[in-house]
């Protein structure tokens, strides 16, 4: 088992890749970081007792800050480093459900509308279009504004971050969804696929089968470009005051706190968490380039 | 022809509607206009009065009626905030920010297309490795923090360019533009940079991946096989087939672009309609947000459309009717 | 430093570079965040439009720099013999910008304009049941009880030319459209608008006429609003303007260590304060505690005041620049109460003690609402005193929101406590008495803004006995009861004076008024 893994195309294209490599290093570390944040953090954000304002505005250690503070505290008090990998957690969180969302959602509607035609077509085309009218930031203060309306207070605060998801994945799937439904404009006229629908294939499995692979492409250079775009529109929402509240500490909160110092000589409190999500982001898109490469047998 | 336009028009009015029916019922949600519009010593009763008079008691169903019809007479009401007329308020907005789209739009695509190009094919150099990365970690980092950067270090550190605003316009009818003098110019080019950066990014790696693709593909190696010029080959045959996609998402990208300007015009203090939409969100305006929504929903739909109609004029064999 | 730059630019752009070369000396220009939604001066009661029309359109008295009343287009005043209400003698020759000579019928027009219902300054005038003409350069206000403030409370009451405002159809203030009044300006003041581009730039221009003594040497006046903060602070770094009110407090060391720049700094008049839902039966936002409003017990809301660090927050939040507040207007105002000039200290052990008194030994959970887009560094503040809370049991749950959203949820009672800031538009103890301390009582229209209905009957009792004291001294006294009895009963929690920083070129020179007013009118460039 462990022998075929190594053996496989992936791993010996990957291994060429230095780039990948060290992408695949930044992104393990941070994603690791993340996921175990509450064992590895020395506070955590989320609970006001653990921090002191009297710690605050700490510089980095080596700038002579307090060693407990390896990058310095923010204007709380709070820890950078926990406040980072509880914010890359977020903000990861926030990244891959969305764009999963959208993409399940976007490519199996854009599949469908363009396989089937017709009056779905129309019909999924014409809420793309109205979804695309509405662009990402409106969606957002629309999805945050219903919430707000329908939810009691009481629970509006702790889903937020479901509502942000949601608004972010409704503003990302209809890039997939016209991608997918112009791909299949092109496939579903070429022989391979003629045949497998007249050998009497199911539409899913045709779909699934014959038409997803070959645009896996163009769909994960969006794919890719839109994780970036969904942690950053977390930050751009965040700076627009529709995003999630300040005691959350998403890297976009983080930055957008961050923000405010930029010039008055606590530069940690903003660049930390730029590099860190930079870091991410370029990271998590040049693993997209290599899968891309990877799962399109023509590029070989 | 003329069939599939009127068919798209029609379309676009069934999307224009929809969009005003979700933008009102936005609004609801947003704030409350009255304690925005008042000072603090105005008494309860006053602004509950206030309220009336706007309408705000009303059901929903009413107002949105008096919302739709109110536009479709071409009246497009006054603002809670400054009582201007909103339908002026708009339009003197509207240069500024279709000015500042196209510019970054245009950066993307002069930038773009031909670093995509080059790094197609040259997959493996230096200089292709270096530009990946740059544009990368542009788009990586949020536009209101690159905006900010470039402002200080531009602006301030150099004192090379304008920090804000949108001096040196020339008037041409009611239109200010940027285009006709280097000022105009000079107050444009960060702004257009810092929108422009993420199209720039999506549009080299379209055009990348695309170029990639079709250099790979089996017309493309008999052309090669038979002894096309590399230079037409790549500019001719390969570029060609890539602009399909490369149109389709950029074009779809314009009413985001519309839609985005407003960080940067907030950041960069760019008197565009974005920056009317931001200050009319905090001062719950709802005629300026209504109307400036389906202005940009209007905008949206004149771009899916010319889109569309690319399309059918690029590549025939969309000529079928279920692309329509 | 500067002709470096210049040449810089010159050399590699051409002469691109425009705002930076402002040489011209007399040409000031200025940035703050929020643009004066009107230029009429009745329309709308909001701090951007007064403090802007203030340049342009002048009332019957006006604030001097440290924030005194003295005759502006009247030269004096007296309380009226046999009745309750002032007579204002009026100042001779004066004319508005269009030349129109200035009268008491003016008076009297802009009164009826202000009071109408179509105004948002019209609450000023409550007390007032009628104004008379007495002849061209006398003018009565009669008020239905003894109103020794009245002068005090009419600063920012803006006079209008009878004849502009009836020929233009602005008889009224615009509610639903606008009217001319909307866009253009007549007053009698030291400046003229010259031109108005909404959002975007507003010119004024000195006004030849006027009838005070010129101390400024501006020849043009060029407003920006600059909304964001960190552009607004490059725009005055590159050159591009030479005045910027306000700036973020943790820029202000940056800004002034810079050559070239001053920062001024001050105390507003705005007071921070936490507000208890003294009202409620129950918590909204409690997980442990269903059933009872702890907040009730002013045990539990002693505790919560001495749960605040007020000067690791006056340290690390605002740098030193914040003063602790004991009540709710701070020293230096009229009524201040000098005796009662203490607060609860920070004293985390006793407001454990406090709370275990109190039946709460382990604490509860609460929720705390704060704006976070209406007081300098409001939300970081909230987070900072949701952490200090914490640590003596009290588990806040913080939630952030805008303004425009934040004051309908206080309306609605949907807070369990609460940020505020006032600033007592009147300068005096009596309004946030009257705001945020009188029972709310929407007929008689007093305690507006008491969402929590803090609710005293001896305040109460006092509140129009303050209102018509003559004499100070018996004034004063009153006001102390009020304010001990609102500490006792720990009716807010005061926090600080919100600090004022502006900053401006070096060349500049201004006056930085406590009510965050800018007038053109006493700045000179060098």
């Amino acid at each position: 088992m462990m022998s075929r893994f190594f053996q496989s195309d992936g791993v010996y294209y990957f291994l060429r890749t230095p780039s990948a490599i060290v992408a695949a290093i930044i992104v393990v570390i941070i994603v690791g970081g993340a996921i175990f944040a509450p064992w590895i953090a020395q506070s955590n954000p989320y609970d006001l007792a653990s921090f002191s304002l009297m710690d605050g505005l700490l510089p980095p250690v080596w700038q002579g800050g307090d060693p407990r503070f390896l990058l310095g505290t923010d204007n709380q008090g709070r820890d950078m480093v926990s406040s980072i990998l509880y914010g890359a957690r977020l903000s990861l969180f926030i990244g891959f459900m969305s764009m999963a969302i959208a993409t399940v959602l976007g490519v199996g509607l854009g599949l469908a509308a363009g396989y089937y035609g017709g009056r779905f077509d129309a019909i999924v085309m014409r809420i793309a279009d109205v979804q695309l009218a509405l662009p990402a930031i409106l969606t957002a203060l629309l999805i945050d504004g219903i919430s707000r309306g329908l939810l009691p207070p009481s629970v509006q605060q702790d889903l937020r971050v479901v509502v942000l998801i949601i608004a972010i994945a409704l503003s990302l799937w209809v890039n997939f969804a016209r991608t997918a439904r112009a791909s299949v404009f092109v496939e579903r006229n070429k022989d391979y696929v003629q045949a497998a629908m007249i050998m009497g294939q199911r539409p899913s499995r045709v779909m699934l089968r014959h038409i997803l692979p070959n645009i896996m492409g163009p769909l994960l250079v969006i794919m890719t470009v839109d994780l970036a775009s969904a942690i950053l529109l977390e930050a751009t929402l965040s700076f627009l005051g529709i995003g999630l509240p300040a005691d959350s500490p998403s890297l976009g909160t983080l930055i957008r706190i961050g923000m405010q110092f930029q010039l008055s000589g606590e530069w940690w409190i903003l660049w930390v968490p730029t590099i860190v999500l930079a870091a991410l982001v370029v990271s998590i898109n040049i693993l997209g380039d290599f899968l891309r490469d990877i799962f399109n047998p023509r590029l070989r | 022809m003329a069939y599939f336009i009127l068919k798209r028009l029609f379309q676009s009015i069934f999307v224009m509607l929809a969009v005003a029916f979700l933008a009102f019922s936005l609004f609801r949600f947003v704030g409350d206009p009255v304690s925005q519009m008042t000072g603090v010593e105005t008494s309860v009763q006053d602004q509950e009065q206030l309220r009336e008079e706007l309408g705000l008691n009303d059901p929903f169903v009413v107002q949105f009626y008096r919302f739709t019809t109110d536009i479709l007479k071409g009246d497009f009401g006054y603002s809670y905030r400054t009582r201007q007329p909103v339908n002026e308020m708009i339009a003197s907005r509207i240069p500024a920010t279709i000015e500042l789209g196209i510019t970054a739009l245009m950066i993307s695509l002069i930038v773009g297309i031909p670093a995509g190009v080059y790094t197609a094919l040259r997959t493996r150099g230096f200089a292709t490795q270096t530009i990946l990365l740059t544009t990368l970690v542009g788009v990586s980092i949020p536009t209101f923090v690159i905006g900010i950067v470039l402002i200080f270090l531009f602006g301030v550190t150099l004192g090379w360019m304008p920090t804000f605003g949108r001096g040196g316009t020339v008037d041409l009818g009611g239109w200010t533009t940027s285009f006709l003098t280097l000022e105009g110019w000079s107050y444009l080019i960060l702004p257009a940079i810092t929108l422009g950066v993420y199209q720039l990014t999506l549009t080299m790696r379209l055009v990348r991946a695309e170029m990639m693709e079709v250099m790979r593909s089996d017309y493309i190696r008999f052309a090669t096989a038979r002894g096309i010029p590399q230079r037409k080959l790549h500019y001719r045959h390969a570029l060609g087939n890539t602009m399909i996609p490369v149109i389709t998402i950029i074009g779809l990208q314009f009413g985001g672009v519309i839609a985005f300007s407003i960080v940067t015009e907030s950041v960069f203090q760019w008197p565009g309609m974005g920056l009317l939409f931001l200050e009319s969100v905090r001062f719950v305006d709802i005629p300026v947000m209504g109307v400036y929504l389906v202005v940009i929903a209007f905008f949206f739909v004149l771009v899916n459309l010319v889109v569309d109609i690319l399309y059918l004029m690029i590549d025939p064999r969309l000529r079928v009717k279920e692309a329509i | 430093m500067k002709t470096s730059r210049i040449t810089k630019a010159t050399l590699l752009v051409g002469t691109i570079l425009v705002g930076a070369s402002a040489a011209n000396a007399e040409t000031f220009r200025w940035a703050s965040t929020t643009d004066p939604q009107t230029m009429d001066p009745h329309a709308v009661n909001s701090a951007p439009v007064l403090s802007f029309l203030n340049n342009v359109y002048e009332g019957l008295v006006r604030r001097d720099r440290g924030m005194s009343i003295e005759g502006s287009l009247a030269e004096s005043w007296e309380p009226l013999e046999g009745e309750n209400g002032w007579r204002f003698n009026l100042r001779e020759g004066v004319t508005f910008a269009d030349g129109a000579a200035f009268t008491a019928e003016d008076v009297l027009f802009s009164y009826q304009r202000a009071s109408n219902e179509a105004a948002d300054v019209r609450s000023w005038f409550s007390p007032v049941t009628d104004v008379r003409v007495v002849d061209d350069y006398t003018v009565d206000f009669i008020t239905s009880a003894p109103n020794p403030l009245f002068p005090d409370s009419i600063a920012n009451f803006m006079i209008l030319d009878k004849d502009w405002a009836e020929t233009n159809d602005a008889a009224l203030p615009a509610t639903d459209a606008e009217n001319f009044a909307t866009m253009n300006a007549n007053g009698t003041g030291p400046f003229m608008l010259s031109s108005r581009d909404p959002g975007v730039q507003t010119v004024l221009v000195p006004n030849p006429n006027w009838w005070g003594e010129v101390e400024h040497n501006v020849t043009e006046g060029i407003f920006t609003p600059i909304g964001n903060s960190a552009t607004g602070l490059a725009a005055l770094l590159s050159g591009e303007i030479d005045f910027i009110q306000p700036i973020p407090l943790q820029d202000a060391a940056q800004v002034e260590e810079r050559d070239g720049y001053s920062v001024l700094e001050g105390e507003e008049t705005r007071v921070i304060m936490f507000g208890f839902p003294h009202e409620h039966d129950t918590l909204l936002y409690s997980t442990d505690v269903t059933d009872a409003n702890p907040f009730q017990d002013v045990r539990v809301r002693q505790a919560a005041a001495h749960a605040i660090d007020i000067d690791a927050i006056d340290r690390v939040l605002f740098r030193g620049k914040i003063e602790p507040a004991s009540q709710l207007v701070p020293a230096g105002i009229s009524g201040y109460s000098e005796e009662n000039s203490d607060r609860l200290g920070y004293d985390p052990d006793r407001a454990k003690e406090l709370l275990a008194e109190a039946g709460y030994p382990d604490g509860f959970s609460f929720g705390l609402k704060c704006p976070n887009d209406r007081y300098i560094n409001d939300e970081a503040l909230c987070r900072a005193a949701a952490s200090m809370f914490a640590a003596v049991g009290m588990d806040a749950e913080l939630s952030t929101g805008p303004v425009r959203d934040y004051w309908p949820q206080l309306r609605e009672d949907d807070f369990d406590m609460y940020l505020l800031g006032w600033s007592p538009g009147t300068f005096d103890m009596e309004h946030p008495i009257r705001f945020l301390k009188h029972t709310q009582d929407d007929e008689k229209r007093l305690g507006s803004w008491n969402f929590g209905n803090f609710s005293n009957a001896r305040v109460d009792e006092l509140l129009p006995l303050i209102q018509q004291e003559v004499d100070l001294e018996a004034r004063q006294a009153m006001i102390d009861e009020v304010v001990a009895i609102s500490q006792e009963e720990m009716a807010y929690i005061p926090l600080y004076t919100q600090p004022l920083i502006w900053a401006a070129k070096d060349n500049v020179d201004m006056v930085q008024r406590a009510d965050n007013f800018f007038l053109l009118r006493w700045v000179t460039v060098e």
